[in-house]
């Protein structure tokens, strides 16, 4: 049974037809990519998935575990393992990144009878991830995301990621705004929670990315449809060639 | 017509009658009462804050009872380690509470007579009436904050107490107060205070204010500030608790070059009542005054902001801002916001904005998302809005002590 599976997935927002059939299955161990033109459905399907209101449903599944979890409210679907690093995480005034964290790590720990972290153990922990992805201590002092820079904010998301080391992670477009350097250092940090317990969705324009963590399959995504699948050497191709031949298809 | 304007209410005949006789100053506000009232709906500043429910109740002054024993500074009172403390009870001061060690420049006396002629409404009634209170005059730089804590209890009956007090700060003298208010509960109590404040030229005032009265109280707090030039007034102001509260506050600009920040913060649920009134008086050039308001309203409650800025014709370059921000928890409160600019300069530079709105669902998603639930991250977002409005506060101990007591609020609120 794949750890994620997405079923004939169609979506509609304010009437307007978005995803047209999307099925994907998603095996632990596996990272996926998903290319695709600008407007196709790409933060639709990561944002159904992670359990955003606004969105019809008009048909299909998301299995987690053989579970559907449609109905499920948002914190619900985190709480059982499934994160969505945002492609425009918002800023929060006046909220602590640290608070912030602490409740969202506690809120895990709670869900799995877990004891609530101790203020020690919490700023050792967040303190070698930061590490880890070369970010300044003193940023989890700051209010939640309010004027990061584009590439801190994309950091800031795989900060949480590799806090709550979730089992299922949709990474949407958190390439984009990060320099040379920092594609790299999050790349690594990627690389580090993979595992076969563990699965990565993720979405980018960029073939580079891919160079750094390895997909073990690629799709395309054109007019809300998958219309095409294949290995690594798949966005290669899209690089060399752009969308063209799937515009015309779609 | 005076007569609409005019409410009936307890503080006449009966209420001096249970005190000794007034000197000339008290008695001098007792004709003005008799004469004026306290203010009715008809009175345009006190439109959205109705007395009614006050004038209704039989205060008797509070120095009168004699069943009144608060002989502990009550537990939940936030301590501001090294600070000079000043004990309030019931408006008097109390030197066995008090923990005022001798600092040069700093002086601190007992109020005896109501000396400054406020015309407030409820000034006047504060002068008719005034029981106690501190002057505290500074020169130089006083290290150490004040805290002045003002606690208010009744006995069997309902009581109300008027406490004078006044910050003198000498030209460039620099002090940071902070003053909470608290009081027991039990049969409501009616704090009435009025703080008159000078801050002399090129002198800098910080004043905190929280009030957090039990949530059967009335706190009806006036104050009237002079703000000399180059000086700087830097005030915050909370509200937390009372059954009905409003903080009025007035500043005269009376040198060139002064800087005023007027910032504050209310929480409301249940059927609380919330008043900030505010009046900048430019009446010099080249002076700012800047103000910021954040409220969160739940339940049934009220809030209410009155920003009046009046810039004269000769004071050019006056700087004035206000913004007023309003955060609904849910459908039943209600909100008045009436800024009003009176501009009679050309030069000036000024603008005032307000926004209301309820919690923003990305904001609540983000927080789902990372498995966060939505009563919790309600909690977080409400705790966000005010705490942001605190980044204005310059002392951090002071922004740790109104921190806790905004979590103390929020928690009030999850148990209510
Ligand atoms: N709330 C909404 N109301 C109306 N249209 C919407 C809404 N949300 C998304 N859409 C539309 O759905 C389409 C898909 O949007 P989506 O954000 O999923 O695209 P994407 O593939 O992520 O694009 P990009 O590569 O630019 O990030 C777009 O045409 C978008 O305008
Ligand atoms: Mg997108």
């Amino acid at each position: 049974m794949a750890l994620l599976e997405i079923k004939n997935l169609h979506v509609s927002v304010g009437g307007k037809k978005i995803l047209n059939g999307i099925s994907l299955a998603l095996n632990a161990g596996e990272v996926h990519a998903i290319m695709g033109p600008n407007g196709t459905g790409k933060s639709t399907l990561s944002n159904v998935i992670a359990g955003r209101d606004g969105y019809d449903v008009t048909e299909g599944q998301v299995l987690l575990d053989g579970q559907d979890i449609l109905a499920m409210e948002a914190d619900e679907r985190a709480r059982a393992g499934v994160f969505l690093a945002f492609q425009y995480p918002v800023e929060i005034p006046g909220v602590t990144t640290s608070a912030f964290l602490k409740t969202a790590i506690n809120a895990k720990r709670r869900a799995e009878g877990k004891p609530e972290i101790d203020a020690m153990e919490f700023l050792k922990l967040v303190k070698a991830k930061q590490k880890l992805l070369s970010m300044p201590d003193d940023m989890i002092k700051r209010a939640l995301n309010v004027g990061f820079s584009g590439g801190e904010k994309k950091r800031a998301e795989v900060l949480q990621m590799t806090l709550l080391e979730p089992r299922v992670a949709i990474l949407d477009e958190t390439d984009s705004g990060l320099d040379i350097d920092a594609l790299k250092i999050v790349s690594e940090g990627v690389n580090t929670l993979r595992g076969p317990d563990r699965t990565f969705l993720i979405i980018t324009h960029y073939q580079r990315l891919l160079n750094y963590i390895v997909p073990d399959h690629v799709h395309v995504l054109v007019g809300g449809r998958v219309v095409a699948s294949g290995g690594k050497e798949l966005a290669e191709q899209l690089e060399a060639e752009g969308y063209a031949r799937y515009l015309s298809a779609a | 017509m005076k007569q609409s304007a005019l409410l009936d209410h307890p503080f006449g005949a009966r209420y001096a009658a249970a005190l000794p006789a007034a000197d000339a100053a008290r008695q001098d506000a007792r004709e003005t009462l008799a004469l004026e009232g306290l203010p009715g709906p008809k009175r345009e500043e006190w439109r959205f804050t109705p007395l009614r429910g006050l004038a209704k109740i039989p205060f008797i002054p509070a120095a009168s009872a004699d069943d009144i024993d608060v002989c502990d500074l009550p537990a939940d009172v936030p301590r501001f380690t090294d600070a000079h403390r000043i004990v309030l009870v019931n408006g008097v001061y109390r030197a066995d509470l008090s923990d005022t060690a001798s600092e040069t420049g700093l002086t601190v006396t007992e109020a005896k007579t109501p000396d400054h002629g406020v015309d407030a409404p409820l000034a006047v009634l504060n002068a008719a009436y005034m029981s106690g209170g501190v002057t505290i005059s500074v020169r130089g730089v006083v290290a150490k904050p004040v805290h002045l804590v003002s606690i208010g209890a009744a006995g069997a009956e309902p009581a109300a107490f008027h406490p004078r007090l006044a910050i003198a700060v000498a030209p460039a003298a620099k002090l940071t107060i902070l003053e909470t208010h608290h009081g027991l509960p039990g049969q409501p109590y009616f704090s009435n205070p009025v703080t008159t404040i000078s801050v002399g030229t090129a002198g800098v005032l910080r004043r905190y204010v929280l009030v957090r009265e039990d949530s059967e109280a009335f706190h009806l707090a006036t104050t009237v500030a002079d703000v000399a030039a180059d000086a700087k007034f830097d005030a915050f102001h909370l509200g937390l608790g009372g059954a009905l509260v409003r903080q009025e506050i007035s500043v005269d600009f009376v040198g060139e070059g002064a800087a005023v920040r007027l910032n504050g913060a209310y929480a409301l649920m249940g059927r609380a009542h919330h008043d900030f009134t505010t009046f900048m008086n430019h009446d010099m050039p080249n002076c700012t005054s800047s103000q910021v308001f954040k409220g969160v309203v739940d339940g049934e409650s009220r809030g209410v902001y009155q920003g009046r800025v009046l810039v004269a014709r000769h004071a050019q370059k006056t700087d004035g801002q206000q913004l007023h921000k309003a955060l609904f928890l849910s459908r039943g409160p209600q909100i008045d916001c009436k800024p009003e600019l009176e501009i009679y300069a050309d030069d000036v530079k000024c603008a005032h904005g307000a926004t209301t709105g309820e919690l923003d669902p990305d904001h609540l998603f983000y927080l789902a998302a990372r498995g966060i639930d939505p009563q919790a991250a309600r909690l977080l977002l409400v705790q966000g809005f005010l705490a942001d409005a605190l980044e204005n506060v310059d002392d951090a101990v002071v922004r740790d002590i109104l921190s806790g007591e905004i979590s103390g609020w929020l928690m009030r609120k999850a148990s209510a």
